[in-house]
């Protein structure tokens, strides 16, 4: 039996569901009941102060009705028994369903966890905080211009416990995340910074750095003073595996969730199975990768997690779903709705969204560029499923020059173009596969944990 | 259950003080698809949230101070959660600082009585007025739409006394315009949050939005361009005091926070800028009284009445802003959280700064600096190259430069605008920025 250490009023409301969903059913055509617990931890040590905060939690049930044309949710704070089944009654009441018959959706039952190595949960407060100290302690002292170094650590625990007619789901998500920050200051009062982190949807056996690690942020930092920058045009540049994630996430992650296809807002939705990139190109979504940041066992609409591919050698074949848009658009789920939390709806989102390894190695792709840009390292990005533009900023990214990468440094370096150019112009793909953590928002809001990457990229943008 | 938590803290000797929410949320949602509600939920949080201050000691033996925290559901263990939030206060080991006290509390205007009244049918109607102003004009299709109305009530409490109460209403609206001619498809996207719904004028928004939707029909490609740059209203707003992700630099820069943690090169009493001052001078408030200011507030999470603070006079920094906290640590006074930002008006008529030749900027992918370095590099989802007289909108291309740089270097207009958590000109010309476009 999974031990998923549900929060206690949670447990003990789970076995009334059967009936709640009943009785909800009774009104309704489809109705489902989510439970949702979410919380966490912080601790930041820096030179100055040290902080242990919760990460703002929430739990709460989300009662669900639909009827083919519109979804009907009441969201009630905690697991009381009699607020939940007052909330199902008096959702249900007032409503004149139309007439719709669900889809066939297997059963499934059971309970999952986050397989983990050194649970945060079995680790007190006083042992994270000393590990962040210890680390601290690693990094402040590196250089004289370094005004202050910060650890943080962020831990969450994401509970959920889904019924329905076919579906009896519990799941233990676990995720952490550490960051490492330097910040230099220069002779003439110039403030940088940069930052390592390390991630995953799992405990703390992930959170290790090494000494070439954090020299590396040291040095970074320092670099950064110097930053020119860089002179806006074309480039021929090769993404480092986090910047091609975010370019990945914002192109055909966003321009391929299936509630912007419903509501005309994606134009891949014009483009199944036809050639979107380069032979090269393959992108998937899979929230059932072991110790990714974005993994999850079923979506919050109780959908078993299964691998989607987007993008097959150059031809895009399918979007993510939530089940609205599956319905509307009469295409087949996957399991990708998601909500911020119980107060949001679910929409259609990524889990972790990354391009597929190549058969290049990094010298070979770095051989082929006689004047070049290597970015390094991604800092933000935003989506235009509909224009297809791209935004993705870099913090920083280093000179290539014939095939070599130097010491000249560029930041912070936006990549922006049209997103089938981009993807077209990818002539080389590396063989690894890296994932960084993130949050990733639908527009302004709405935010979810993820994860994006996937190899190095040789490929043309504009960069400003 | 509040009367049971404070009981239970002030039982807690080894506690050097304590800070009480009962944070209640009730809202509505309504969500459309074309021609579809697609979802309407009604929303309720309730929640206690506790924060307790507990001396400790340096490795020397001085004192320091130790902060933890808990959030309570409704029907939670009281006793549990201060046992918890106490004994990780117990780990921590900073400078000593204090909570603030009682102090009166200003009136600010924050709250639709409407909205307060009954936030499902405010909801509904908001959404009924946007389908029916989008409806009017048939060359574009409303194709997804989400409306947000809450009610917040937050009662305060700490071991200095405060007793506190507050309720505010906030608006959220998201709307998306689209318009398509044989296979070419045009789209724009508008967000606005206000406390009440008068401040939404969602007719005129609309049909502006409209307008700019069929412009994209005709949009080119972006010009390389260093020179005159023009941002009006919304746009402003954003670039001035971030959005809804966050603040940004001026809040950065301008907090206690980063002060004390070597993060702001700001110092009081010198320059916030660091090139030559060629354009107006700036002046800012860090304002939580604006009325119906998405920032404002009576007070804010510690307790600290809303205060009007001026932050930058004539471009040299007179306050950071400070919670209790680094206020303590800085000796500085405390201010409280942020708020809105505000700018005086300017010298000049919003038609003065509109001499051709310029770019005007309507929309960004996202416009987010930096928030440190003030660095950007930010796509353009829609702007007009005005010059001869004729508006030639273009998408595409980079607006690339530096917050502070450009903010030495502008112009503002007379006219003011009250746009959420922005109080000020409604129009602005930087007169040096680059724009990255496809020429080059």
């Amino acid at each position: 039996m999974t031990d998923l250490k549900l929060p206690s009023a949670m447990a003990e409301l789970r076995p009334a569901l059967v009936g709640i969903v009943a009785e909800g059913r009774g009104q309704a055509p489809y109705f489902s009941v989510l439970l949702s617990s979410k919380h966490g931890l912080q601790i930041t040590v820096d030179n100055r102060e040290e902080r242990v905060t919760e990460r703002a939690p929430s739990a709460g049930t989300v009662l669900s009705a639909f009827d083919g044309l519109t979804v009907y949710e009441r969201a009630v704070s905690g697991f009381g028994w009699n607020e939940v089944q007052q909330g199902a009654h008096e959702l249900v009441r007032d409503i004149s369903f139309a007439n719709y018959t669900t889809q066939n959706e297997p059963q499934r039952s059971g309970d999952f966890a986050t397989l983990i190595q050194i649970d945060p949960a079995e680790l007190s407060t006083q042992e994270k905080l000393d590990r962040c100290r210890e680390l601290q302690s690693r990094v402040k002292g590196r250089d004289p211009r370094i005004v202050n170094a910060q650890v943080r650590y962020i831990e969450s625990s994401e509970h959920a416990v889904f019924a329905s007619r076919q579906a009896d789901l519990a799941q233990r998500v676990q995720r952490v995340n550490l960051f490492v920050v330097v910040i230099v200051a220069g002779e003439d009062g110039q403030v940088q910074y940069d930052y390592l982190s390390k991630s995953g949807g799992a405990g703390w056996e992930v959170l290790h750095f090494t000494d070439e690690e954090i020299q590396s942020v040291v040095d970074g930092a320092i670099a950064l003073l110097g930053a020119e920058r860089i002179e806006p045009g074309e480039y021929q540049i090769i993404a480092a595996p986090g910047v091609s994630g975010t370019i990945c996430h914002e192109s055909f992650g966003h321009g391929v969730e299936t509630d912007m296809f419903l509501k005309q807002r994606a134009r891949a939705a014009h483009f199944i199975d036809r050639t979107v990139g380069s032979s090269l190109v393959n992108i998937f979504d899979d929230p059932s990768q072991p110790g990714g940041y974005g993994s999850y066992f079923f979506d919050d609409e109780g959908l078993m997690a299964s691998p989607t591919q987007i993008v097959e050698g150059g031809i895009f074949r399918r979007g993510i779903t939530d089940l609205y848009s599956a319905t509307a658009l009469n295409i087949p789920r996957s399991a990708n709705g998601r909500r911020q939390d119980y107060s949001r709806k679910a929409y259609a989102r990524m889990s972790n969204t990354y391009f597929g390894a190549g058969t290049f190695t990094l010298d070979e792709m770095l051989a082929q560029v006689d004047h070049g840009v290597y970015l390094d390292k991604w800092s933000s990005g935003m989506e235009d499923p509909q224009g297809w533009g791209i935004q993705v900023t870099c913090h920083y990214g280093h000179e290539i020059k014939a095939g070599r990468i130097t010491d000249r440094v560029f930041a912070p370096i936006g990549i922006s173009g049209y997103v089938p150019d981009v993807l077209q112009s990818i002539s080389a793909v590396s063989t690894e596969l890296l994932l960084d953590a993130g949050t990733c928002g639908k527009g302004h809001k709405e935010s979810v944990p993820v994860a994006s990457g996937g190899s190095h990229l040789l490929l043309k943008a504009r960069l400003g | 259950m509040l009367k049971e938590i404070i009981d239970a803290l002030n039982e807690r000797s080894v506690l050097a003080g304590w800070t009480v929410r009962h944070l209640l949320t009730h809202g509505a949602q309504v969500y459309a698809v074309p021609n579809q509600i697609e979802s309407q939920r009604a929303v309720d949080v309730e929640r206690y949230k506790i924060d307790v201050l507990r001396q400790t000691s340096g490795p020397d033996g001085a004192p320091r101070m130790g902060s933890g925290d808990a959030t309570l559901l409704p029907g939670g263990d009281v006793r549990a959660a201060i046992e918890n939030a106490a004994l990780v206060a117990g780990l921590v080991s900073n400078p000593v600082y204090t909570l603030p006290e009682p102090a009166s509390l200003p009136d600010v205007p924050l709250i639709d009585a409407a909205l307060q009244k009954d936030a499902s049918t405010a909801t509904k109607e908001m959404m009924e007025r946007i389908r029916a102003a989008a409806s009017r004009n048939h060359s574009v299709q409303l194709t997804a739409a989400e409306c947000f109305g809450e009610i917040h009530t937050t009662h305060l409490l700490n071991s200095r006394g405060i007793d506190a109460e507050q309720e505010t209403t906030q608006l959220n609206v998201e709307l998306v315009l689209h318009s398509q001619r044989g296979e070419h498809e045009v789209e724009t996207f508008r967000e606005m949050s206000r406390r009440q719904v008068a401040d939404l004028l969602l007719e005129d928004e609309i049909e502006q939005s409209a307008r700019y939707t069929l412009d994209l029909f005709e949009a080119g490609s972006p010009p390389s361009w260093q020179g005159s740059v023009v941002l009006r209203n919304e746009v402003l707003a954003v670039f001035v005091a971030g959005d809804s992700l966050g603040g940004g630099v001026l809040q950065t820069l301008g907090s206690a926070a980063s002060k004390y943690a070597k993060i702001s090169p700001w110092e009081i009493g010198k320059s916030v800028f660091q090139s030559d001052v060629k354009g107006d001078p700036l002046t800012i408030w860090a304002n939580r009284r604006i009325p119906f200011g998405t920032g404002s507030n009576r007070f804010d999470e510690q307790g600290i009445p809303a205060q009007r603070v001026q932050l930058i006079r004539e471009n040299e920094l007179v306050a950071f802003a400070a919670s209790q906290r680094y206020a303590d640590y800085l000796n500085l006074p405390a201010t409280g959280a942020f708020g809105g930002v505000e700018l005086p008006p300017g010298r000049v008529s919003a038609s003065t700064l509109l001499a051709e030749p310029y770019v005007e900027i309507i929309q960004f992918s996202w416009f987010n600096p930096d928030p440190i370095t003030g660095d950007f590099a930010t796509e353009i989802r829609l702007g007009y190259l005005v010059e001869n007289g004729i508006r030639k909108p273009f998408r595409g291309g980079q607006l690339v430069g530096n917050y502070l740089d450009a903010l030495a270097d502008v112009r503002w207009s007379a006219e003011t605008g009250f746009f959420g958590n922005y109080l000020g000109p409604h129009t602005s010309r930087f007169n040096s920025l680059k724009i990255a476009g496809q020429d080059e």
